[in-house]
């Protein structure tokens, strides 16, 4: 019954000088159009990074559209205008009580839409992401992230944040093990207590090393990530992921970076973005016996961009 | 063109690719070939037919969902089909600047950059303050009403000194556009603040350091000039344009950058300010000397202010407005040498001067009496 293991790896094949235009272009674009375009730039940019990332030698493909984004954009200013709105017009009126309900409107409202931008987010990235004509896709159930964010949310404010750990890999969890990849999906192992220790040896680490060891606590932690991703396949076969991120690596990736950036006055920006890229998707191994070529599509086309623009103007980064 | 050119095709049903070739059959379409020897024509003048290229590979897609699609690399091919779907008006506007652009001319590049920074540096803060303009004063009273009241609980505000300042400064004209309200708040510091729209808070510690109704008048006057200027809310117009322009353009290019952009604001910002405290001197002494008062009295004030405001570390002395007092001192004592001496002195607050005073009943004579 098992195939051959094979290892495959990321590759990332796009160019620092190929994405300065293509961003160039999109600040222009931006700039004359007095920032209406911002949409129409972060689905260009968004396309360039899909389309220059490689498994097995194909390319991913990114469908989103600007005018798809632009929408949701328009969506999501309304609706934050309105959450924050009530606050504003109590302060500018210098009404105690509109500033009360204001301010209990902005509280209720942002934590309200915090697990419907997860939920919408990654319906839309990942409905809109294909590797070889096969889409991803999210069937997590936006009640049950509630369930979570409520539940987690409320024991992170009893102990005082320390649940935290918990509540961040619990929705990990749920979200990465209700993605999938046409008839494939994928799963998560990964479990707070671990996590909680980790961050806790990682903070005393880099308080004790005068922040040395900050560079180390990234890998653990982007390892934790990586090392706990399984690809489950319909046929029962799996792939395993694997990082090869080392704290020397992140260290020599952060130090060039940052004197890129101070060497070419931020000009070099988007080497620094070509170089972090590729540090990071091509640390990450794919070990398995299963066969790359047997998914079939399952998923069917979703229309809503609303959320992705919220995640973005909330900055909510669901995707590390 | 009748070469085979090497494409890879996904059939959007499974995730098995497939080695296709593809040829140049008529006008208006390519024939496909698959490996199993199947093949079948891919339209191109069709309105389902969607084309993208990125540096090095050019993605077509055909369909409903899941659409097909073919990927070619071959150069060549590519760049007679963009040939094409320029001539048949198939290339949109972006794929025209974009490959514009990737031909790689020095001076378009020079040029966007050196568009951006001075719309950064210029064009932005100026249609910022066009912008501050237009909008009514009144904004600025109900922001800084608003702003008051917030921070009213944490002042420890003495209720008759309060008045007698109030007094103090409705004895002067400072302010023609807006009525400035004084505040004084028992507090040691050897400071005072300005909010929009004419709230003004002196403290005690500034107070009991000045030694003349003219110092206090100087102090007024200054901060009334904030207000008459509108200076929180051009400052808060520009901080905010600059912020909305960095995260709009390059907001989430990069982490290191927006952190580096973001300081750089500030510190830009820090430096407005500076330029802020300024006119709010020269300004200031104008009223001064339209009130009938010496505008030496400044002077006097930032000397004072020198003395007292030891306490901002060596560090911050560059980021800092108060370090540059000398050079403030300078320009002040250049202005009031050229407005001159007021002709008829103004002898009205003293009176009012003293209920603020702490020093009253005990008065000293070590303060200069002569301003000349």
């Amino acid at each position: 019954m098992l195939g051959a293991s094979t290892t495959q790896r990321l590759a990332f094949k796009g160019k620092g000088g190929d994405l300065f235009v293509v961003l160039i272009v999109n600040m222009l674009l931006t700039f004359i159009t007095l920032g209406l375009y911002y949409p129409w730039a972060k689905a260009r940019k968004l396309s360039w990074y899909y389309e220059h990332t490689e498994l097995d030698g194909h390319p991913f493909h990114f469908h989103g559209t600007g005018s798809e984004m632009f929408r949701g954009f328009i969506k999501a200013i309304a609706l934050l205008l309105l959450i924050y709105g009530t606050y504003i017009v109590g302060v500018l009126m210098n009404e105690v009580t509109i500033v009360l309900v204001g301010i209990l409107v902005m509280f209720v409202g942002l934590l309200a839409f915090i697990p419907l931008v997860i939920h919408g987010s990654l319906r839309y990235r990942s409905s809109r992401s294909s590797w070889r004509g096969i889409h991803f896709g999210y069937r997590g159930q936006l009640r049950e992230l509630y369930r979570i964010c409520l539940r987690d949310g409320l024991l992170t404010l009893i102990t005082l944040g320390i649940y935290a750990s918990w509540f961040t890999i619990n929705v990990r969890r749920y979200t990465l093990s209700h993605m999938r990849y046409g008839s494939s999906s994928y799963a998560y192992k990964g479990d707070g207590t671990e996590y909680f220790l980790l961050n806790l040896k990682g903070y005393f680490l880099t308080l004790f090393t005068l922040g040395i060891y900050a560079f180390w606590w990234q890998r653990d932690l982007f390892n934790y990530y990586v090392n706990n991703l399984v690809w489950n396949f319909q046929d029962g076969r799996r792939i395993d992921f694997k990082s090869t991120a080392t704290g020397g690596g992140f260290f020599g990736l952060m130090v060039v970076n940052l004197l890129i950036i101070i060497f070419t006055l931020g000009i070099g920006f988007a080497w620094v973005e070509v170089r972090t890229m590729r540090y990071v998707l091509e640390n990450i191994r794919m070990e398995g016996d299963a066969d790359l070529n047997a998914v079939v599509q399952t998923e069917q086309e979703h229309k809503n961009a609303m959320a992705d623009d919220l995640g973005d103007l909330m900055d909510i980064g669901v995707f590390f | 063109m009748e070469r085979e050119i090497p494409a890879v095709f996904y059939d959007g049903v499974t995730s098995k690719p497939q080695e296709a070739t593809v040829r140049v059959s008529d006008l208006n379409s390519l024939e496909v070939v698959l490996p199993d020897g199947a093949r079948f024509q891919w339209p191109l003048e069709h309105k389902g037919m969607e084309w993208e290229r990125s540096s090095s590979m050019l993605r077509l897609s055909f369909g409903d969902h899941p659409r097909r699609v073919l990927l070619i690399r071959d150069e060549l091919f590519i760049k007679s089909f963009v040939l094409r779907m320029r001539y048949t008006g198939r290339q949109g506007g972006y794929d025209r600047i974009l490959s514009f652009a990737r031909s790689g001319p020095v001076i378009f590049f020079l040029g966007v950059v050196a568009l951006l920074v001075c719309a950064y540096l210029w064009i932005l803060p100026w249609a910022a303050e066009r912008l501050v303009l237009v909008v009514p004063s009144t904004l600025d009273e109900r922001i800084g009403e608003a702003a008051y009241q917030q921070m009213a609980f944490a002042l420890n505000e003495d209720r008759d000194k309060t008045i007698a300042l109030q007094a103090f400064g409705d004895a002067m004209d400072l302010s023609p556009s807006f009525e400035p309200r004084y505040h004084v708040v028992e507090d040691a510091q050897v400071n005072a603040f300005a909010l929009p729209g004419g709230h003004i808070v002196v403290f005690t510690g500034i107070l009991e350091k000045m030694s003349s109704a003219e110092e206090l008048a100087a102090l007024l006057a200054h901060e009334a000039t904030h207000v008459e200027k509108r200076h929180s809310t051009r400052m808060m117009a520009r901080s905010m344009a600059g912020y909305l322009f960095l995260s709009l353009l390059i907001g989430d290019v990069n982490a290191v950058v927006t952190l580096v952009a973001e300081n750089a604001n500030a510190l830009r910002n820090l430096d407005y300010g500076r330029g802020l405290e300024s006119e709010a001197d020269g300004v200031g002494q104008e009223m001064l000397f339209a009130n009938d008062l010496d505008p030496m009295a400044m002077v006097r004030l930032l000397e004072l202010l020198e003395r007292e405001a030891i306490d901002v570390p060596e560090v911050l002395a560059f980021l800092s407005s108060h370090p540059l007092t000398e050079d403030r001192i300078t320009a002040a004592r250049e202005r009031a040498g050229s407005l001159g001496v007021p002709q008829r002195p103004n002898d009205r607050l003293g009176v009012l001067f003293e209920q603020l005073h702490p020093t009253t009943d005990q008065p000293t004579d070590e303060m200069p009496s002569s301003d000349n």
